[in-house]
């Protein structure tokens, strides 16, 4: 056998209800094993603690049954409060969502079809706006505004084709005046033949420009006219680009 | 030696012999500028694959495309200065000239007149800032003359599904046929644009003249057509299946039929 083994028998060597063999070769492994003599000592020890004497010192408290019962109630009393808290609350929110719930449904059929009819006129009417806007550039910016067009820009929601128009045109003087620093920068570089070219032609579309943009502030509406200017300011673009490579 | 002087005074006292002499002069110092301008001359020719494409960006000068019924490009040009540079590149069946770019930088540059001989089914895509451009015989796809300035555009005889000509002040004139689902383009600020095409051609139009109203549709108007003001004029012709877009900002309009 070994320590462990021995170590194992040690309670009931203690208690002697092992049988004479076996209580004989334990009795003569702890007096050669020091580590197993210790944990004999340590067991022999807590049984002498153990014993009537010691427990009799210890006295019970009066009516332990009575005192069970008072740190139970103690115990109960605390975590009481906070699962009523927890319920309150889950219940408050439960009334909230039930209202809310209970709420949106008190509505009358008129009222359904209303709203129903409401959401439709919505969307439709943002589906026009939507195809308009990804309808040709030509054609915004210069057909005649309907009333729903006017509505919607009277509350920012869309454009005017006038003001559309206005727009494209700032972008469009915002490209001619880069290309123009541009141009300035190269004219010194050309002969006289050219730049006297360059100045007749920019002049006469500056005419045209001129020309529309008469037109247009008398008539906004003029489809035409706003479809010139607008090519009118692009051939002035590409001619100034065109112009800035030489 | 006093005979002789008396000779030379009585020969230039002549009437007729000034007058010849003058005119001798006259010739010279007006053949000057010609003597002048063609001081360099470049010419190359190419083989070509059918359906080859020119691409050409001239600065000044006349451009002239000639189709040809023999598998090369011809390149001939002739330039007023003699550091012009024309370097013509040839890849993947588009033989490119971009005399722009090739002398960028440059501040005397002058005329160049080109001389191109494609073959007929060629697409041709010429641009120059100022100059004329002429396009005559082309069966190619592509017919496309732009001028940022001022030249007349001249295209004859072009049988090509896809023409757009664009200048800005000069006239513009379309000789050829309206191919069937072709698109046809012509935009001038101020000129004249003349289009001659077959009677029996079939294509939707859109004409615009807003300055002059003056739009001619010759013995293509029929009741179908769509006058408003006059500053602009739509309609069909035949069964319109090509698409033609014609403007003018400052000038006429004409159809022609041939």
């Amino acid at each position: 056998m070994n320590c462990e083994q021995y170590q194992e028998l040690i309670s009931a060597f203690l208690d002697n209800d092992l049988d004479g063999a076996t209580f004989k070769n334990v009795q003569s492994h702890l007096a050669v094993c020091a580590e197993c003599a210790k944990v004999c000592e340590d067991c022999a020890m807590i049984l002498d603690f153990c014993s009537e004497d010691l427990l009799e010192e210890i006295s019970l408290p009066p009516n332990s049954k009575a005192l069970w019962c008072r740190i139970n109630n103690i115990i109960e009393t605390e975590i009481k409060p906070e699962i009523v808290q927890e319920t309150i609350k889950a219940e408050e929110n439960r009334s909230r969502l039930s209202k809310i719930w209970n709420n949106s449904w008190q509505f009358s059929m008129s009222q359904v079809l209303t709203s129903i009819l409401g959401i439709a006129l919505v969307s439709s009417l943002l589906t026009i706006v939507g195809f308009k806007n990804y309808s040709a550039a030509d054609d915004q910016a210069n057909a005649s505004p309907s009333v729903f067009e006017r509505v919607l820009s009277k509350v920012g929601l869309a454009e005017t084709a006038r003001e559309k128009r206005e727009r494209h045109l700032k972008e469009q003087q915002a490209t001619v005046e880069y290309w123009n620093k541009r141009v300035e920068a190269r004219r010194v570089n050309w002969d006289a033949h050219l730049r006297e070219a360059f100045d007749r032609n920019l002049n006469e579309i500056n005419q045209v420009v001129i020309g529309y943009d008469k037109i247009l502030k008398e008539n906004p509406q003029d489809s035409i006219s706003g479809e010139m200017l607008d090519s009118a300011m692009t051939e002035k673009v590409e001619l100034l680009r065109e112009f800035s490579e030489l | 030696m006093n005979l002789y002087l008396r000779e030379l005074f009585t020969f230039f006292n002549d009437k007729k012999t000034t007058i010849v002499l003058l005119s001798v002069v006259f010739f010279f110092v007006s053949a000057a500028p010609q003597i002048i301008f063609s001081q360099k001359k470049f010419s190359k020719t190419y083989p070509a694959s059918k359906n080859v494409q020119l691409r050409l960006t001239n600065r000044t000068g006349t451009v002239t495309v000639v189709g040809w019924n023999r598998a090369e490009v011809k390149i001939v040009a002739e330039m007023e200065t003699s550091d012009t540079s024309i370097e013509p590149q040839n890849l993947s069946g588009t033989i490119s000239i971009n005399l722009v770019k090739d002398n960028q930088g440059k501040n005397k540059v002058g005329y160049v007149n080109f001389l191109i001989n494609v073959p007929y089914d060629s697409m041709v895509n010429i641009e120059t800032v100022m100059g004329n451009l002429n396009v005559s015989n082309i069966r190619g796809a592509l017919v496309r003359a732009h001028i940022t300035t001022e030249g007349d555009i001249t295209l004859t005889d072009i049988f090509s599904s896809s023409v757009s000509a664009e200048n800005l002040i000069g006239d513009i004139l379309f000789d050829g046929e309206v191919q069937s689902g072709g698109t046809y383009r012509f935009t001038s600020t101020r000129g004249n644009i003349n289009l001659r095409v077959p009677f029996n051609s079939s294509f939707n139009f859109v004409a615009t003249a807003p300055s002059t109203r003056n739009i001619s549709l010759g013995s293509f108007n029929n009741p179908s057509m769509n006058f408003g003001d006059g500053r602009r004029v739509f309609g069909k012709v035949g069964g319109g299946s090509a698409t033609l877009t014609v403007t003018n900002q400052r000038g006429s309009i004409s159809f022609i039929s041939r």
